[in-house]
């Protein structure tokens, strides 16, 4: 009896210690409340503190080239078919009444960010300095931030498997630089910099223009302002309407083929 | 203005959700329905429910071990499932998936041991026939005295009186999830947790009307299917179904009549998808089974069959529609987006297939295992002998 318990007492005592250990060392080295380059106070992830960096497209200026869109993509290595900026090119009124107008898009850089408390890995977090990345180590694919954005700026990034989008570059902004497409943008539409600097662009933008962001009524505080941003390109955003490719969607090649020789007929 | 505006190029993001994500609002919602089918006999004491209290149980148990692998299947990371545990605690009480992966892991475990105390006197049993398994699922306790099984019957009206508001909360997490997500106005209603639970009452019933009498068929000793049991199910079926009705009436009434812009939206999807909505999910899955428990056709099985397939195929179809409809809906691109799942690999047609396989094989195992047919025998001698 005397050996069968000391052996059971060896066992548990063994056991207990153990699972002490493995408790004691991943309180020490793993677990966190964040994630590890947060902890770790790591620059990358702490950002600049003390700025606050804001964009603002002046759409005056946009001639929807495209150009920060394909910068974007050798800047950030985005796989094909994917893309962390485009710029939406639409058509407004009918002819002859009719002129362009243009939406680049990116990643608002909320102040209150939908994607960021939904995250259950904190894998995607807000930067000291107002940018909101994803960290694509700790990121475990799940989508509940894809789909709790409010402006379809996320995606799942084919190559590395995880969450993705837009991080105003921020590689290149801390060494200094500005954001790819900012530098890139032929007509000088896109503005970046530290709103807490009064002596910056942006900031004297933001003073004297009347600027707008978009989807004001989620309640997110974009931090990508629009200086001449039309209603109307917006409500395209929220249209069901049927138009080009949705019409043959839903309707079938077919009828929109009919639907426009109708259309010929009765104009003669 | 609509007409005089043209989209001429832009970007359409594709969506993260696939099919596996509406299977697993099934799997868990049919498995909190068959605990509470249980916890009627186990914790209210309904005797009639008594007979099929245990196999519910069990059926409760396979639905949620089930159900968190299409879960593993739609991370596009599967292999960093540690990190959940790990890391991001801070968003603890802003991301309802961090409670549910908990809820995930406890819930199963309360339902076997709960199980294990319903089945521990038929196990002594088999263990003293020398039975190995049976030994092992005893953990150690062969009393059956007259004490022991009052106490093993206290214990399990703990665990199944703790395990209601858990079985609750394992599928009112996943509407919570749905709900959150203001970006989404087919998903944005605080409504949908009690929305997704009304649903799956509907489910989760509809399921065992057509599983209990495959095996008190097919697999019991008596080899005869208790219509009385059919009928009854029926009934509560028809209940279940008016509370859903009530649950989506207030839903869409509000959202598509007094609700904001997303009226507009929701009004339109709902027009582009009446017919497969309102023919298929709501007058054949839900209106035909209403009538069938609330009149005596109920007593009909083969009638009450066809009520439990057609409710437990339309309920999988409004998570469909909820969960892939919702995304569908144009957010920063206009028009519908479309969505057809891939046939093979990570989140797939054969993937969801692959988990009813393995519900299967998991039906089979508990089957096999637990003396379910002595238990539910029992049960039935008990009534006849009160009788």
């Amino acid at each position: 009896m005397e050996e069968k318990n000391s052996r059971r007492d060896f066992l548990k005592k063994g056991l207990s210690t153990t699972a002490f250990a493995m408790l004691a060392t991943s309180q020490a080295n793993a677990f966190s409340m964040k994630n590890p380059g947060r902890d770790a106070r790591n620059p990358k992830y702490i950002g600049q503190v003390g700025k606050h960096f804001v964009m603002v497209l002046d759409l005056r200026k946009c001639i929807g080239c495209q150009a920060c869109t394909s910068v974007c993509k050798v800047e950030n290595e985005v796989p094909d078919d994917q893309f962390r900026t485009f710029v939406t090119e639409t058509e407004i009124g009918e002819f002859p009444d009719v002129r362009k107008a243009f939406l680049p898009q990116l990643c608002n850089h909320c102040e209150n960010p939908a994607c960021v408390p939904v995250c259950p890995t904190g894998a995607t977090f807000k930067r000291e300095d107002g940018i909101v990345v994803v960290d694509n180590t700790v990121c475990w694919g799940c989508g509940y931030c894809i789909n709790a954005c409010p402006y379809d700026k996320r995606y799942f990034n084919k190559r590395t498997k995880t969450a993705d989008k837009c991080n105003f570059c921020a590689q290149r902004v801390d060494k200094g630089l500005l954001p790819g497409c900012v530098e890139t943008c032929i007509g000088g539409a896109r503005v970046f910099g530290d709103i807490n600097d009064k002596n910056s662009d942006v900031y004297k933008l933001l003073s004297n223009f009347s600027t707008t962001v978009l989807k004001e009524a989620e309640g997110t505080k974009p931090q990508v302002f629009y200086i001449n941003l039309d209603s109307k390109v917006e409500e395209l955003f929220s249209t069901t309407q049927s138009l080009d490719d949705i019409v043959k969607a839903e309707e079938g090649f077919q009828r929109e083929w009919m639907k426009t020789r109708e259309e010929a007929q009765s104009n003669g | 203005m609509d007409s005089v505006n043209t989209i001429i190029s832009t970007i359409t993001i594709a969506k993260p959700w696939g099919i596996d994500i509406p299977n697993y609002f099934w799997f868990t919602g049919s498995s909190a329905a068959a605990f509470i089918i249980s916890s009627f006999a186990h914790v209210f004491g309904w005797e009639k429910y008594k007979p099929i209290a245990g196999v519910s149980l069990l059926m409760a148990f396979v639905l949620l071990v089930a159900a968190p692998l299409n879960l593993i299947d739609d991370l596009r990371q599967p292999g960093r499932v540690l990190n959940f545990f790990m890391y991001g605690w801070e968003n603890f009480p802003t991301s309802p998936m961090k409670w549910g992966v908990l809820l995930l892991m406890a819930y199963p475990i309360l339902i076997f041991f709960e199980a294990q105390t319903l089945y521990r006197p038929y196990f002594v049993k088999q263990a003293k026939k020398g039975g190995l398994l049976s030994k092992l699922f005893t953990f150690g306790n062969m009393d059956v005295s007259k004490e022991a099984l009052e106490k093993d019957h206290k214990k399990g009206y703990i665990l199944g009186a703790i395990g209601i508001p858990l079985a609750l909360a394992v599928h009112g997490y996943t509407g919570y999830i749905m709900g959150a997500v203001h970006a989404n106005v087919m998903y944005h209603t605080p409504l949908m947790p009690i929305i997704f639970l009304a649903s799956a009452m509907v489910s989760g019933t509809g399921l065992l009307i057509i599983l209990i009498p495959l095996f008190q068929r097919f697999l019991s000793a008596r080899k005869k299917v208790d219509r009385d049991m059919v009928a009854t199910l029926a009934r509560l079926l028809s209940w279940f179904i008016v509370s859903d009705l009530v649950m989506r009436f207030l839903w869409l009434t509000f959202s598509l009549t007094f609700g904001n812009g997303e009226k507009y939206a929701l009004y339109s999807y709902f027009t582009l998808h009446f017919a497969d909505t309102f023919w298929i999910d709501y007058v054949l899955c839900l209106f035909i089974p209403l009538i069938i428990g609330f009149t005596k056709l109920r007593n009909i099985p083969v009638v009450v069959y066809f009520g439990g397939i057609v409710t437990a195929v339309g309920v999988w179809i409004f998570r469909w529609n909820t969960v892939i409809g919702g995304e569908t809906i144009p957010r920063t691109t206009p028009g519908y987006l479309n969505y057809a799942p891939p046939s093979f690999g990570q989140d797939s047609i054969v993937s969801v297939l692959s988990n009813w396989g393995i519900l299967f094989a998991l039906v089979c195992a508990v089957l096999l295992i637990f003396p379910w047919d002595e238990e539910m025998e029992d049960c039935y001698e008990g009534v006849e002998n009160a009788k």
